[in-house]
């Protein structure tokens, strides 16, 4: 197979960094250009970070774009119509560096929640601050301010594993999803990544791609409906654990599900 | 006047009935966050619940400096103990 020859390996080495560069160039770019003055277009903070977030959407679409036609990768949504409604609380689970660019991609208007670290990040902290995006760094309060964003409704996108999963670990989250469905008494929208070959993966450098060109299953499931736990009497902190546990249980299968359907979709000779 | 045994005791059944932690793994000597995974959200039920059981009014703060279950159980002996019944 052509694909995975020597020729188009390192090519895909090169597009990647070439992609990777426009990735950050751009969000400097954009981080004293475009969004600023978006931001600034409207002295009501909810327009103003909406309009931000539909730009930075926009940006994610063209990387999509320029990834997938210098042929780093192919990808396929399934249920996209599901993440049209406003006011939804999406939880993912995180395999690979991009899944977050894919949301976001399809999402016009997303609050997420950032961890710390990107904030700190020369590129990334441009589009996380103008958007608007939230902190995990705030503790206790976080959870309070994600359940008003949905209260307010609108639309917020959580990684419970907190940062990427690491390959060959079980599946871990943090309880701060299930505690905001909780909070928020809301349903919970569960989206399931898959990447194979895995590639951008945690531990993986961007350099390192996989002997074939990945592909990406981005899955939109039924609503998971969080309040459910609640009414048994139980206390909230072990409300928070019981479905925590049920939306790792549920991401395990559909994970498993979506992988073994990819893997035989891509047997040799198939 | 409890004791600090008696007090570790009663920790160890409110551990187990908020968040479902097994009172084996609770030794003195267990940090809340990396050994218990309670995390500051459940911080704030576990504070609600000794606030109910100690009949006394208990600041966030008096707990801040709170690492293990050891330093919980010395945080409200000290709080039994000297501090009057909240008004």
């Amino acid at each position: 197979m052509n694909e995975s020859g020597l020729v188009n390996r390192a090519w895909r080495v090169f597009a990647t960094g070439f992609s990777f560069t426009c990735f950050g160039l751009g969000a400097v770019l954009m981080g004293f250009t475009l969004w600023p003055v978006l931001r600034l277009s409207s002295t009501d903070p909810r327009v103003a970070s909406a309009r931000v977030q539909r730009a930075v959407s926009a940006s994610m679409r063209v990387f999509v774009w320029l990834m997938k036609s210098l042929g780093l990768l192919t990808y396929e949504v399934r249920g996209r119509e599901k993440l049209a409604a406003r006011g939804q609380f999406v939880v993912a689970n995180h395999p690979t560096l991009i899944d977050v660019v894919f949301l976001v991609s399809l999402m016009p208007e997303v609050d997420c929640i950032v961890k710390q670290a990107l904030w700190r990040n020369v590129f990334l902290r441009w589009p996380v601050y103008w958007a608007g995006y939230i902190s995990n760094a705030t503790g206790e309060g976080l959870v309070a301010a994600c359940a008003s964003a949905l209260a307010a409704g609108r639309s917020l996108m959580v990684f419970p594993e907190g940062t990427r999963t690491r390959p060959g670990e079980p599946l871990a989250f943090q309880r701060g999803a299930a505690q905001i469905a909780l909070a928020a008494g809301c349903d919970l929208r569960p989206v399931t990544i898959t990447c194979e070959p895995i590639t951008l993966h945690k531990g993986n450098a961007w350099y390192r791609v996989p002997a074939r060109r990945p592909h990406w299953v981005i899955s939109v499931g039924d609503p998971i409906p969080g309040t459910d736990f609640l009414k048994t009497g139980e206390p909230p902190p072990l409300a928070a654990r019981h479905l925590t546990q049920a939306l790792v249980r549920w991401f395990d299968v559909s994970i498993t599900q979506q992988l073994g359907k990819m893997r035989t979709e891509t047997r040799p000779g198939g | 006047m409890q004791s600090t045994e008696e007090i570790f005791e009663q920790l160890r059944g409110v551990l187990n009935e908020l968040f479902e932690i097994d009172p084996s793994r609770v030794t003195l000597e267990a940090h809340l966050y990396n050994d218990l995974e309670i995390d500051s959200i459940d911080t704030i039920d576990l504070i609600l619940r000794l606030k109910e059981l100690t009949g006394r009014k208990i600041q966030p703060d008096q707990f801040r400096h709170v690492r293990t279950v050891g330093d919980a159980v010395n945080a409200i002996h000290a709080l039994i103990q000297n501090k009057p019944a909240a008004a």
